[in-house]
């Protein structure tokens, strides 16, 4: 039986690979941007398969929401206002290649690449040690991390930190972007009847999944970054559908409130066990489960509207009522 | 102790000077109004932070802090000796100048100009974080920050020239940092740590650790702009606003230089051969050489201090072919400080800069001519400024250049006296074509617009103090001698 399933395995692995390469090399060959974001987007599921081949489903996860469908979805965005940046032009979308490299250069960067390929498969080859990892540290000390995901253990407890710069890289994302311009004023297109029924019908399941996901983190593949990506998700239809909060209070510090939460709330802990005479991020053992649930829920929602914030493309116009 | 002292020695200031900017950012985002007064409490608490720590360190030697008290290499660990500590500190001295500096620049508040504050103030953490990071994937992640905020800053300009330049660099610095991460991926895939100082232990001459470190090096040299990886820096670093481009050319390029340098004594070192070295120390020359022809071609004053930047960074590496030597210590030492004082110097100069923008609309060099009598003291501000660049007596621009002379000579590596030496002259051929601008006789003198006093002393401040830090020299490596960071291999080393 083993010795069946090995050959087949081996021959599903190769043909994703092989899928993956000619994915990847069809998003930068293609001359239309339209048809090389939808590569992209298949690109990012073929490499979400690979992920679960690799016994790595929480990154998987990760990367269908954030890798394929969101990063989608900011692509298709910026495609739709290049349009409209360039209507008259022709050919407003096509890449120009007239000044695109040299055939030398370009011959130079190819041959450049494929000696880095096969000078980093060598070294891949000639690993001794059979990836020893931490796996074991994380396995011993498991049960004083409060949640029994080792996954999660390593994200918010072992390797907090990294988490949270990471927050600190979503934020900036976000004042970045809107430093860079107000987000344009969509055109009010009535969004159909079938689309304003579709939204209706598949909100609610959206968020009970992302509260699904971020409760389930504890035990088992999910967490605050999957959970985050669905609730970005759901925004970013309600926007397309016409939803957006322009005309309420929202836009203004109630919205930086719950972008800047999740880093906020979670720099808070971390000071506030300082003054406890604990270290930086130093959870006590028997709290740190709760500790942990409340800095994954804040981080859900700062996620989530962090990423539809991205996807709305700049600071939001007040409306000063001219 | 009192209990008022007890408190200063407990207080975790190696948290405060990373996570004191970052609050300062969280408000000044949530209150744009008041941005710019957040913003210089921030830079306040944030620089006494810096202070705090740099005297605990230079009082009890280096220090090792565990974050969520997990050892490595399950958790991630801060260290902090001698070198981070001179980093921070030559952070500190600039940001807290340039913050000064920026409420007089940016005080025609536009909305776009408040967003400064929150990106300044995360960029400061972040290079604080890499300073003090011992954690290889970590120091990915304040790789990545530092890039980000520098790139949105850039941007910040808003001008053609400025978006196309920041675009160019975001694009460049998201492949340096890739290629640094797929190195920091070969290590943690042969080795199972990502903790520097465990890495040190483990790394051998085998195929997989070469290729490890060439990409994390290439990583680097690309972030640092190392001639020919050079290409990104002078439209960004130009076409910023005035503060930026200071910050830019003082500190961040310096931030991936730091961590190559520690990379490269404590983890590479036993993994390369000397040729890498040599490798590197021959690139430094080049630049020097490009960097100050190109410099004295330039027809735009902050496209001028630019390449300058390309040049003197040319320096920092001339001490690599020496790091095999008994003589590293002096090379290394020097090396450090010329950072500092380029980081002292070069502020001055882009502030100055800003400041003939600011009077006279344009940097034209052949224009500049007509508007030089309006600002006595912004040609003081460049002329002393340049004294530090060239390398002349008392500057702490001199004191480098001799330590990396005197280490040339002990280690009989003499070839390398010649671009040290010269790079001076080439200094000074392109500082005069600027400093020549300022005796120009001429009757049509337009006094342009009137700028902030605040701008003009900023500026004169820095010039000053790269002046002055040719006489702090002595106390300065005696910081950077805590937990003798260059000790690890130097005298009779591996090799």
């Amino acid at each position: 039986m083993e010795a069946m399933i090995q050959p087949l395995g081996l021959a599903l692995d190769g043909l994703l690979a092989l899928t993956l390469l000619w994915l990847a090399w069809r998003v930068l060959a293609s001359a239309d941007l339209f048809k090389s974001i939808v590569f992209f987007i298949a690109f990012g599921l073929v490499m979400a398969l690979i992920w679960v081949r690799l016994g790595a489903p929480d990154v998987a996860l990760a990367e269908a929401a954030i890798g394929a469908g969101l990063t989608g979805a900011l692509f298709l965005a910026a495609l739709s206002r290049l349009r409209q940046g360039e209507e008259g032009m022709a050919n407003g979308t096509h890449l120009r290649r007239a000044n695109g490299l040299r055939f030398g250069a370009q011959a130079a960067l190819i041959g450049l690449l494929i000696a880095l390929f096969l000078a980093l498969g060598f070294a891949l080859l000639s690993l001794q040690n059979e990836a020893p990892g931490l796996s074991r540290e994380v396995a011993d000390m498991l049960p004083a991390s409060g949640v029994s995901n080792p996954v999660t253990a390593v994200l918010l407890n072992f390797r907090a930190y990294d988490t949270l710069l990471e927050m600190g890289v979503l934020l900036l994302a976000v004042i970045a972007a809107w430093s860079l311009s107000a987000a344009p004023k969509e055109a009010v297109d009535a969004p159909g009847p079938v689309l304003g029924g579709f939204v209706r019908l598949l909100l609610p399941p959206m968020i009970l999944v992302s509260s699904y996901l971020l409760w389930v983190g504890a035990y088992a593949p999910g967490g605050a970054f999957q959970a985050g990506a669905v609730l970005a998700a759901a925004a970013v239809l309600l926007l397309l559908s016409g939803r957006s909060p322009r005309a309420s209070g929202w836009l203004g510090w109630p919205l930086r409130v719950i972008l800047s939460l999740g880093l906020a709330v979670f720099i808070a802990i971390g000071l506030a066990l300082t003054f406890a005479g604990r270290l930086f991020l130093d959870y006590p053992p028997d709290e740190a489960g709760n500790i942990i649930l409340v800095i994954e829920v804040v981080a859900t929602v700062s996620i989530g509207a962090t990423l539809a914030a991205l996807f709305a493309g700049g600071r939001p116009q007040q409306d000063k009522r001219e | 102790m009192t209990t008022a002292e007890t408190a200063l020695m407990d207080t975790p200031w190696i948290i405060w000077v990373v996570f004191g900017p970052v609050t300062g950012a969280i408000i000044a985002f949530l209150w744009p109004k008041r941005a710019s007064l957040l913003g210089c409490f921030a830079a306040l608490v944030t620089a006494g932070s810096v202070l705090l720590l740099v005297w605990h360190i230079a009082e009890f030697g280096p220090q090792r802090y565990l974050i969520g008290g997990w050892d490595a290499p399950l958790g991630i660990n801060l260290y902090i000796d001698g070198l981070s500590a001179t980093m921070l500190l030559t952070t500190a001295l600039v940001g807290a100048g340039v913050t000064v500096y920026a409420t007089a620049y940016f005080e025609q508040t536009t909305e776009t100009d408040r967003f400064f504050w929150p990106l300044w103030l995360l960029l400061w953490a972040a290079m604080n974080a890499l300073f003090l990071s011992a954690d290889v994937f970590n120091l990915y992640v304040t790789l990545e920050l530092v890039g980000l905020a520098a790139v949105a800053l850039v941007a910040l300009a808003g001008s053609r020239d400025a978006l196309a330049g920041a675009m160019r660099y975001l694009l460049v610095s998201l492949l340096g940092s890739l290629t640094y991460l797929l190195g920091v991926a070969l290590f943690y895939g042969d080795h199972g740590t990502l903790d520097i100082g465990l890495l040190g232990e483990l790394v051998t001459p085998a195929p997989a650790d070469w290729m490890a470190t060439g990409l994390m090096v290439a990583g680097l040299l690309i972030k640092t702009a190392l001639f020919p990886l050079h290409f990104w820096l002078p439209p960004a670093h130009a076409a910023a606003p005035a503060p930026v481009s200071a910050l830019l050319s003082a500190l961040v390029v310096k931030a991936s230089f730091y961590l190559l340098l520690r990379l490269w004594l404590e983890v590479f070192f036993p993994g390369t051969t000397p040729n890498l070295g040599q490798l590197i120390g021959a690139l430094g020359v080049l630049a020097i050489l490009w960097g100050s022809l190109q410099a004295f071609c330039q027809t735009r004053l902050k496209l001028l201090i630019a390449y300058s930047t390309v040049a003197q960074l040319g320096y920092l590496f001339l001490a690599f072919p020496l790091a095999s030597t008994p003589a590293a210590t002096t090379a290394w030492n020097g090396t450090v400080l010329f950072i500092l004082s380029h980081a002292l110097a070069k502020t001055a100069m882009f502030l100055a800069a800003g400041n003939v923008l600011r009077a006279i609309g344009h940097d034209r060099m052949v224009d500049l001519a007509r508007g030089a009598t309006g600002l006595p003291l912004n040609w003081a501000t460049f002329g002393i400024a340049a004294i530090s660049i060239i390398g002349l007596p008392p500057s702490a621009g001199f004191t480098a250049k001799w330590l990396l002379l005197q280490a040339s000579f002990a280690s009989g590596q003499w070839w390398l006296v010649i671009p040290v030496a010269g790079g001076g002259l080439l200094a000074a051929g392109y500082m005069f074509k600027v400093l020549s601008l300022a005796f120009v006789q001429n009757q049509s003198s337009t006094a342009g617009t009137r700028i902030p006093k605040r701008m003009e002393w900023t500026a004169l401040g820095f010039a000053l103090g790269a002046l002055a830090m040719g006489f702090l020299a002595p106390s300065v490596l005696d910081l950077l001698d805590r937990g003798a960071p260059f000790q690890t291999f130097s005298p009779g080393g591996v090799l």
